[in-house]
């Protein structure tokens, strides 16, 4: 029985992560830009639709604002932070720096206008209930499947029938096609931050009616959605949001064999398994070095 | 009768059902230029990267001197006296000339270089008149990456002379090459054949294999089709109708 | 105030140490290792262990702490064998999250969330020293020996390797031997850094080792200006300073000091990133994109 609540526990998170994994492997796909602050679009996205939320708007504004923040963020990183960068050539790691700089700094912004340590949504929605015996489900379990599934049909909808999408998916596939393409592949970059970082945001509202959020959230996804999009296989969207779901049923299931504390090194001893000995993740094509 | 310094036997691989090299035996004798020359995907760089160990072949044999070197990491075949050129360059970008021609003497991967200040000395030595050889000396503290095209080239034939191998892999090493340059690296290749260096090289242009090689090595779907001098080779109609047939655009 | 500066000027040393070794394997080796924390971790445990249970030798609890550090580096050299680029950092920052909670969960070892307490003064002949002597001896000498490698044929291979690792292969590079002696010289380093640290403050737990520690560390050297020789340590004492010019500035609250820190030195390592890769120290012709 407990680990039947352990596995609905884990489809949960798994939800969760499968979504942002997403938004960064989509990122990553169609821009090679490693964006490490996407875990800050979460928090920012979380964040808004907690102060909306208090402020008594009604929820769907909440949402929408909470998408539109995450959104605006994405494109601000791609245009003032990671363009100007990579105009002047800068190596994969002075993005990356730059980014960490960025989630460092807006970590510490929001610690001190929200406070520091966990907020949490209060909603009737995640309350327990006793489905089967000894068994409790909140009605957010399944909206956050619910919300997931819908949006991954639709993200497959539009990255195969919409031209835009198909373009993304074929920079994805085929990154020299960045570089013939150059300057016109600049609309598909802020398209693929637009939408990957909007992926955060019904995440980080699920985050905050159910475990919560503090401000220092943004390091832990950003680390399982890297952790994700490796293990699935740098370039699979599919691959990552897999991953995503099987790392938030792994963390939770190892509750069975050991202590809350080990739950996240699960994921880590994950990914450092897969570097080692399948760099290609599960759906990646096994590249030489 | 001069030896082989290297020799290769029924190597093959192939790449997921696609067999690039199938069966190729090649034998480099010391002081003579053997051109690899074929269509393209024929398996010419896979040759070479199956004989400098950057490519696990699935069968085959090669040896250098009689030595076998299958299942050798790259770097060990490289001490054995091979010293191979990329059509990429690979160049060290970052590094000037200089210091891409020295870290080309220096082999070991501890700390320091064995024997000391005489061997610096030597091997310092050796940058100096690999850079001379190859025109670089002016060049010696411009960094790789702001080079002219035809000067990166001669630094990549600066690292493999220094390197002071006997066995030369040189893939297209003289494409993109004016005139007057392609003079000069003659000029290289005749010094190195003078003093023995048994040279391969990978050549498209079959002006530039005529001027350059005095064998012929025709691979063709990954199997050499014929060996021998070039005027034989390149007379062979039947060589000339795959080599073109595959490139319609010089064909016509 | 003298003992402020003194405990300033040994924790600048040691994060000294840590920026120097860490700029010897990103500046040269382009091996960008977010876990450097974790080998800071080991020796100071390892360090504080030998001050606990045998002698309070500052000698012996650094040679421990260098060789901990330096064996278990291993588990970054692999990776660094296997991949670069964003796969090396990824598992980098995988180590590092492991580590964490390995060094909080390992009672006997590490003493937990709780960490080391008392672990006693450092003793030279029965006669209790300083740290700071000591830490600056120390620094020295991995100043003295990073600037000898970096500028030394290793520092040659190192760099050759980063810009094109085949084209070194193939010029008789044992790469494999390289980019690991390299891991387990700056480790070690870090090793010794951390046996420093535990006698220093005679307590250490878990928190001193994380992530944000790796990622200050990494802010030196960038800041500083990775490849170069001062460049780490101009960033370590910049770091290090900011919070007591922080708490100078009177229209701060202290509980938001730590806070105001980090948005500095945040927007700094992003601003530099965009404005100066290369770092304050760096030639902006040679630092561009070492990577």
């Amino acid at each position: 029985m407990l680990f039947l609540q352990l596995l609905l526990n884990g489809l949960q998170t798994g939800a969760i992560y499968a979504l942002t994994a997403a938004g960064f492997a989509l990122i990553f796909g169609a821009t090679k830009i490693f964006h490490v602050a996407h875990g800050t679009a979460f928090t920012i996205a979380g964040y808004v639709f907690l102060f909306a939320w208090g402020a008594g708007w009604p929820s769907w504004l909440g949402v929408l604002a909470s998408i539109a923040a995450a959104m605006v963020f994405g494109i601000v990183m791609e245009r003032l932070v990671y363009r100007p960068i990579q105009r002047h050539e800068g190596s994969f790691f002075t993005v990356f720096v730059a980014a960490f700089g960025v989630s460092i700094v807006v970590q510490n912004i929001i610690g001190m206008i929200a406070g520091r340590g966990f907020a949490t949504v209060d909603t009737p929605l995640s309350f327990s209930a006793e489905i089967l015996p000894e068994i409790f489900v909140a009605p957010m379990l399944w909206i956050s499947l619910a919300t997931a599934g819908v949006l991954f049909v639709a993200l497959t909808l539009f990255l195969t029938r919409h031209p835009a999408g198909v373009a993304l998916r074929a920079l994805a596939q085929n990154p020299d096609l960045i570089r013939t393409y150059g300057l016109s592949s600049n609309g598909l970059s802020v398209l693929a931050f637009a939408i990957g970082s909007a992926l955060a945001a019904p995440a980080a509202i699920v985050t905050a009616m159910t475990t919560g959020l503090n401000e220092a959230i943004g390091h832990h996804v950003m680390l399982i959605s890297i952790a994700a999009t490796i293990v699935g296989g740098i370039g699979s969207l599919r691959g990552a949001a897999l991953a995503g779901m099987m790392l938030g049923i792994a963390e939770s299931l190892a509750l069975t064999v050991v202590d809350t504390q080990w739950a996240e090194a699960v994921s880590f001893l994950v990914l450092f398994g897969f570097i080692i000995f399948r760099p290609a993740g599960i759906f990646g094509v096994t590249q030489t070095r | 009768m001069t030896g082989i310094a290297l020799r290769s036997e029924n190597l093959s691989r192939s790449f997921g059902g696609v067999q690039a090299v199938a069966g190729v035996s090649l034998s480099l004798p010391e002081g003579q230029v053997t051109a690899l020359v074929g269509p393209n995907g024929a398996g010419k760089t896979t040759t070479f990267n199956l004989i400098t160990g950057n490519l696990r072949a699935d069968s085959g044999t090669a040896e250098i001197r009689g030595k076998p070197i299958m299942g050798l990491k790259p770097w060990q075949v490289a001490r054995l006296g091979v010293a191979r050129s990329y059509q990429d360059l690979r160049l060290f970008t970052h590094m000037t000339v200089r210091e891409n021609v020295l870290a080309a003497t220096e082999t070991s991967s501890w700390f320091w270089q064995p024997g000391g200040r005489r061997a610096q000395q030597q091997r310092e030595h050796r940058a100096e008149s690999a850079m001379e050889a190859t025109g670089l000396t002016a060049l010696a503290d411009a960094r790789a990456v702001d080079l002219a095209y035809a000067e990166r080239k001669f630094l990549s034939m600066a690292r493999i002379l220094a390197a002071e191998a006997d066995i030369w892999l040189l893939d297209e090493p003289a494409s993109g090459l004016d005139l007057s340059s392609r003079i000069r690296f003659g000029t290289l290749l005749k010094d190195a054949q003078a003093r023995g260096v048994a040279i391969c090289l990978i050549e498209h242009n079959l002006d530039v294999v005529v001027e350059l090689s005095n064998r012929i090595a025709f691979l063709d779907q990954g199997k050499v089709l014929a060996e021998g001098d070039p005027q034989t080779i390149l007379k062979d109609p039947a060589l000339a109708a795959i080599y073109f047939g595959d490139r319609p655009q010089e064909a016509a | 105030m003298t003992a402020f500066l003194i405990n300033l000027a040994t924790l600048a040393a040691i994060s000294g140490i840590l920026a120097s070794t860490l700029n010897f394997i990103v500046g040269y080796a382009g091996i960008f290792s977010v876990a450097h924390a974790v080998f800071f971790g080991l020796g100071a445990y390892g360090g504080a262990q030998v001050a606990l249970l045998l002698v309070p030798n500052p000698f012996l609890a650094c040679l421990v702490a260098a060789v901990i550090a330096g064996g278990l580096s291993l588990c970054l050299a692999l990776p660094a064998l296997r991949v670069r680029g964003e796969y090396f950092v990824a598992a980098s920052l995988g180590l590092q999250m492991v580590a964490a909670t390995l060094f909080a969960e390992l009672k006997p070892l590490t003493g937990g969330i709780g960490g080391l307490v008392g672990i006693p003064r450092p003793e030279i002949l029965g006669t209790i020293v300083p740290v700071l002597p000591l830490a600056l001896a120390a620094l020295a000498l991995i100043l003295w020996a990073t600037a000898r490698l970096q500028r030394g044929t290793f520092g040659r291979t190192l760099q050759s390797i980063r810009d094109a690792d085949s084209a070194a292969e193939s010029l008789g590079k044992n790469v494999n031997a390289a980019k690991t002696l390299a891991v387990v010289f700056a480790c070690a380093g870090a090793g010794v850094a951390g046996a420093l640290y535990a006698l220093h403050l005679s307590f250490i737990n878990v928190e001193s080792f994380t992530l944000d520690q790796s990622i200050q560390i990494m802010a030196m050297v960038i800041i500083g200006g990775a490849g170069t020789l001062w460049g780490p340590l101009v960033g370590a004492v910049l770091l290090l300073s900011l919070p007591a010019v922080i708490s100078f500035i009177p229209f701060i609250p202290p509980t938001e000091v730590g806070a105001v820190q980090q948005i500095i030195y945040g927007t700094a390592m992003t601003l530099l990133m965009i404005f100066r890769p290369a770092g304050l120290l760096g030639d902006m012709s040679k630092g561009k994109s070492t990577a």
